[in-house]
């Protein structure tokens, strides 16, 4: 509960830009947030459940997946994917200098690295079975991720903590868009009488758990003191900006 | 593999939905619920193939798809159906070989061995050229020109997907991007090496093929080990530091 009320307040937050000092910026991130299929600031608790997510039917017609569907399919699982290997890669390399100063931070470190290995996993079998290529940016992203997981590693258990707090609020932000747009299709199915198919039921139950992984590291990471961390406001605003550039660039290559 | 359109066309969209243009032409999401549509429309599917019967009499030319317009009980003039003329003929032999892969690959073994896999498949689809073998040059020709370029590309780059994804790959790392591209390239040599090939049932090519995958092998192989040393050395550094009392 504590996770969710922190990731409405840290969506709303306002944020402090100088917009008529820079209104270059202020055009740019409004048309962002626009035109990015990702972004939603729904929270989890009025997410609605149709009763078809958990039902099987035989009866009725199905329809095959729009264009455009399997584009945003595409698209959305590409991005999970890369984002689940910078998740692994993080955490791999914060792992190491944190333990040795904190060794009582091992249990938690273990659970969060194994939860995202398993993720990992579960997007990569995704990709090979629907044959999504995966990002091109693959060896970018890789080396990136190290270095931002081994740096904030090293500077300490505040700013490994302040990293995780900021890129979970991204990617619970990013599973939670995607889950809309499923639940959307899930509504606008039903509403045509036809079935869900067993592969975006199959989906929207996977993605659902996932970013509740996501949001109790998120809400590990805050009780572990992510908030003390030294240039806490930098380091968020880097590392968030850093994972919208990601996600940005995911989508497209 | 990314541009397939004219220029005029892609600009003639607004810029946003450029970048969709240009990643239209890759697969995308493979759903298993539904069968996608056979890429021809039924009419052009009866001259297409009436015309390819022609081919080795008539060459992939405009003849050869006349008559096989006229096979299929359509008028003459019914060719202006295909803008781009006999390069129609190459593109359907090519679209309909790669999908009719999909019904042989059945009979493999995923998961065991993907290079045995590759292979068999590979030679499978090399020997559906076998009845046209003798005018495939031409096609080749067709292929190459500046016109028809974008189109090849994409067409050898899906075959080389195809081809992959049939074996059993499920390779999502970078080497996605490299495996194909190998694959690509040695197919196309194959192809090439196969319109020169007087040997009995083509056993050279098939020798070729299957040299050309073994040294492609052989280098992921050394690349591999080569990437695996790098790492272990890098991580023995940093271990070494790390038992020095230095905070890395």
């Amino acid at each position: 509960m504590a996770a969710r009320s922190f990731f409405s307040q840290a969506l709303h937050r306002p944020t402090p830009i100088l917009e008529f000092l820079f209104p270059i910026f202020a055009v740019h991130r409004s048309r962002v947030r626009y035109a990015s299929i990702t972004t939603s600031s729904a929270s989890p608790n009025t997410e609605p459940s149709p009763s078809s997510l958990d039902r099987s039917f035989s009866a009725k017609r199905r329809k095959p997946l729009s264009e455009k569907q399997r584009d945003f399919l595409d698209c959305a699982l590409r991005v999970n994917q890369a984002g689940e290997l910078a998740a692994t890669l993080i955490y791999t390399h914060q792992t190491p200098p944190i333990t040795r100063a904190h060794p009582h931070l091992r249990p938690i470190m273990h659970h969060m690295y194994s939860q995202e290995a398993s993720h990992f996993s579960t997007f990569n079998e995704m990709l090979a079975k629907h044959r999504i290529r995966p990002t091109a940016m693959y060896p970018v992203w890789s080396a990136a991720a190290s270095i931002l997981g081994w740096g904030t590693g090293l500077m300490g258990r505040e700013a490994a903590m302040a990293c995780t707090e900021a890129v979970e609020t991204e990617i619970g932000r990013h599973y939670n868009g995607q889950v809309r747009v499923l639940l959307g299709w899930v509504k606008e199915m039903e509403e045509r009488g036809e079935e869900v198919g067993e592969e975006v039921r199959e989906l929207v139950s996977t993605l659902k758990r996932i970013r509740d992984e996501e949001l109790e590291h998120l809400d590990e990471a805050v009780g572990e003191g992510a908030r003390e961390a030294k240039p806490y406001e930098l380091l968020n605003r880097v590392i968030r900006s850093g994972c919208k550039g990601a996600i940005w660039i995911s989508e497209r290559v | 593999m990314l541009v397939t359109r004219p220029l005029h066309v892609f600009l003639r969209h607004p810029a946003n939905l450029r970048s969709s243009l240009v990643w239209q032409c890759i697969r995308d999401y493979h759903s298993y619920e539904h069968e996608a549509p056979f890429p021809f429309a039924p009419t052009e599917d009866a001259i297409l193939s009436a015309a390819l019967s022609h081919v080795p009499t008539h060459g992939f030319s405009i003849n050869a798809l006349t008559q096989g317009a006229r096979d299929a009980g359509y008028l003459d003039i019914s060719t202006n159906l295909f803008p781009t003329g006999a390069f129609s003929i190459v593109r359907y032999h090519l679209v309909s070989q790669r999908l009719a892969l999909a019904k042989h690959a059945s009979s493999l073994q995923p998961q065991v061995d993907i290079t045995a896999n590759i292979a068999t498949l590979a030679l499978h689809r090399l020997h559906a050229n076998k009845p046209i073998i003798h005018r495939w040059q031409e096609a080749l020709a067709l292929l190459s020109t500046a016109r028809h370029l974008a189109t090849s590309i994409r067409e050898l780059a899906l075959l080389s997907d195809e081809l992959l994804f049939l074996a059993g790959s499920t390779t999502v790392t970078s080497s996605w991007y490299t495996n194909r591209a190998a694959l690509a390239a040695v197919y196309a040599s194959a192809e090439l090496f196969m319109t020169q090939d007087t040997s009995k049932g083509f056993v050279e090519t098939e020798e070729f093929l299957t040299r050309r995958l073994e040294e492609g092998e052989k280098v992921r192989g050394g690349l591999d080990m080569f990437g695996k040393w790098v790492g272990m050395q890098a991580g023995g550094l940093v271990d070494g530091l790390r038992s020095k009392g230095i905070w890395v």
